[in-house]
């Protein structure tokens, strides 16, 4: 690869080269794109067992001190007074929540996790690249009893993805059940900054947090360990999961599971173009009634007065074929008018269609999975267009000589696990190898 | 990815830049993808085939391989007829990253065999991979 000198290396870097990983830039980092045993098979690993992907790539800051609190309700799309729970309560100690970080004018700075580690203490994992800017964004805001922290060089994030990640990562952990038993979707235990206040650790001693988080879709976890703690808990979850067919992943595998599971790409599904109509409008602070939000924030306005009018759609195809994603291609309305453009278009390799639903490898039989189904794929993604869509509507993708016809979707790959208990997928792992 | 020195090149066969190859059959020739090509897509998840009987000139695209990373077009080796496509990438196109040289995708009658010459064989493709 040229150019890759220039790239930054995740702690993973020297053993994805090693095990010939195909490689690529990607957010000024030098990625796996895939591993020999190929995309469709570790796409497919995550969806009926399990997965690891080297996220170190992504930004960790810390923002701590008295007005923590205030900085984040004035800068992040959540309200972190209502955002826990179906009648939202607060963030609370050792909860995470989903959201964006806007600009004045509406457009998107980056998509984020805002965890809260303590009273006056949050973490926020950000897209790679985007820590300075993100950092700068927020001292920007002038609270004087706020100390912003940028943590990505001392941190290797690892993301255990999959049904069977409960019975691997529990293998790995001293107290596995103490740290497990009631940890809820979008939740947190232990500790980094620094790692004496924790008390989570691998059974070597290794001191670790464990978030239930993930951008697959599926059921899993997401872990922080310094830097030099990287390679070695990589190769522990390799060896525990020998016995439940883990693979390592690369980012393909990670964009199609997550394009399946309706998961936007920051700059390429969400950017510098105003938030308006999409599919992730559970990120803004909504009052009950969706007419206004329940506090003020920065981009709150330009994002209510909706100037722009574009709508961003989900979409599946009816086979694998994807269009490539180009300046030249268009979306066309069933008449053949231009009505915007493609964001991200990708296949997600464990889906087909009988009739007129999707079917999942991991969609139940009872639930309409024919013993034999053989998933071929289906080409998926986002569309940004000029005028609203109905759900079910098919529109064209078009690029050069190549056109497509895709249905516009609320959801895209039927019966994913992310929010299932750990119970819910524990006794699922155990029916499954009996 | 695997390095130039693990790639299957056979020394029977012919190659071109864009990375097909075509296997001289008496009359006909069988037309397929290197293992470098099939190494550099990823797993191919959709073939899109000619019609037998289509007529295509050297150079000209005669289908279509969708892989995880791209859509690549492949291009006819020589000119002539298209007298049979492997059906079988149908509904398995991994079968072009499990065994590149006996999955064939076209088989056709060239229209000049002349054109064989023009043809890279082993040697020569390996250095244009090499750079």
């Amino acid at each position: 690869m040229s150019g890759s000198s220039d790239l930054k290396r995740t702690p993973l870097h020297d053993w994805h080269v090693s095990r010939h990983a195909t490689m690529a830039a990607f957010g000024g980092y030098h990625m796996p794109l895939w591993y020999e045993t190929g995309v469709k098979h570790e796409h497919c690993s995550v969806i009926a067992a399990a997965g690891i992907f080297d996220t170190s790539h992504m930004a960790v800051l810390t923002v701590s001190g008295k007005d923590s609190f205030l900085l984040l309700q004035h800068c992040f799309s959540r309200d972190l007074e209502r955002c826990i729970g179906r009648q939202p309560g607060p963030l609370a100690n050792g909860r995470s929540v989903y959201g964006l970080f806007l600009l004045e004018d509406g457009t998107v700075l980056d998509d984020a996790i805002v965890s809260q580690c303590g009273q006056e203490h949050y973490m926020i994992v950000v897209n790679s690249g985007m820590g300075a800017k993100v950092s700068a964004h927020l001292r920007e805001q002038a609270r004087p009893e706020v100390t912003v922290n940028d943590h990505t060089d001392q941190i290797g994030k690892i993301d255990l993805q999959g049904p069977s990640s409960v019975p691997v990562l529990a293998s790995l952990l001293k107290n596995p059940e103490d740290i497990l038993r009631d940890m809820v979707y979008f939740s947190f235990k232990g500790a980094l900054f620094p790692a004496a206040s924790g008390s989570v650790y691998l059974q070597d001693g290794t001191p670790v947090i464990v978030s239930r988080t993930g951008y697959t879709g599926e059921f899993g976890f997401e872990l922080y360990v310094s830097v030099s703690d990287t390679l070695s808990l990589w190769q522990q979850l390799l060896a525990a999961g020998e016995a439940y067919q883990i693979s390592g992943c690369g980012l393909a595998a990670r964009d199609s599971l997550r394009t399946g599971a309706m998961l936007p790409l920051s700059h390429q599904d969400i950017g510098n173009w105003l938030f308006a109509a999409t599919p992730w409008s559970f990120v803004l602070p909504w009052h009950e009634k969706q007419r206004g939000f329940s506090k003020s924030f920065i981009g709150a306005e330009a994002v209510l007065s909706g100037r722009e009018s574009s709508y961003t759609y989900g979409f599946a195809g009816y086979d694998p074929r994807k269009i490539p994603v180009e300046d030249d291609t268009v979306v066309l309305s069933e008449t053949g008018k231009k009505i915007g453009r493609v964001l991200t278009c990708t296949t997600d390799m464990a889906i087909g269609r009988i009739g007129e639903r999707i079917i999942s490898l991991a969609t139940p039989e009872a639930d309409g999975r024919p013993v034999d189904f053989q998933a071929r794929g289906l080409s998926c993604g986002f569309i940004k267009v000029d005028k609203p869509c109905r759900s079910g509507e098919n529109v064209q993708l078009s690029a050069g000589r190549r056109t497509i016809t895709v249905e516009i979707r609320e959801d895209i790959r039927p019966d994913r696990t992310a929010r299932r208990s750990i119970e819910q997928v524990r006794k699922q792992t155990e029916e499954g190898r009996r | 990815m695997k390095e130039i020195e693990e790639l299957d090149l056979p020394g029977d066969i012919y190659y071109t830049k864009d990375h097909e190859w075509a296997r001289k059959e008496g009359e006909t020739v069988k037309i397929g993808i290197s293992d470098y090509a099939q190494d550099q897509m990823g797993d191919i998840v959709f073939v899109e085939l000619p019609e037998t009987g289509s007529v295509f000139m050297k150079g000209e695209e005669f289908g279509t391989l969708e892989s995880v990373k791209a859509v690549s077009e492949v291009y006819a080796p020589l000119s002539g007829e298209v007298i049979a496509v492997n059906s079988e990438l149908e509904n398995s196109p991994e079968l072009l990253n499990e065994e590149p040289y006996s999955n064939w995708i076209i088989e056709m009658r060239p229209s000049d065999e002349n054109q064989y010459d023009e043809l890279l064989n082993r040697d020569d493709y390996l250095e244009m991979i090499r750079g």
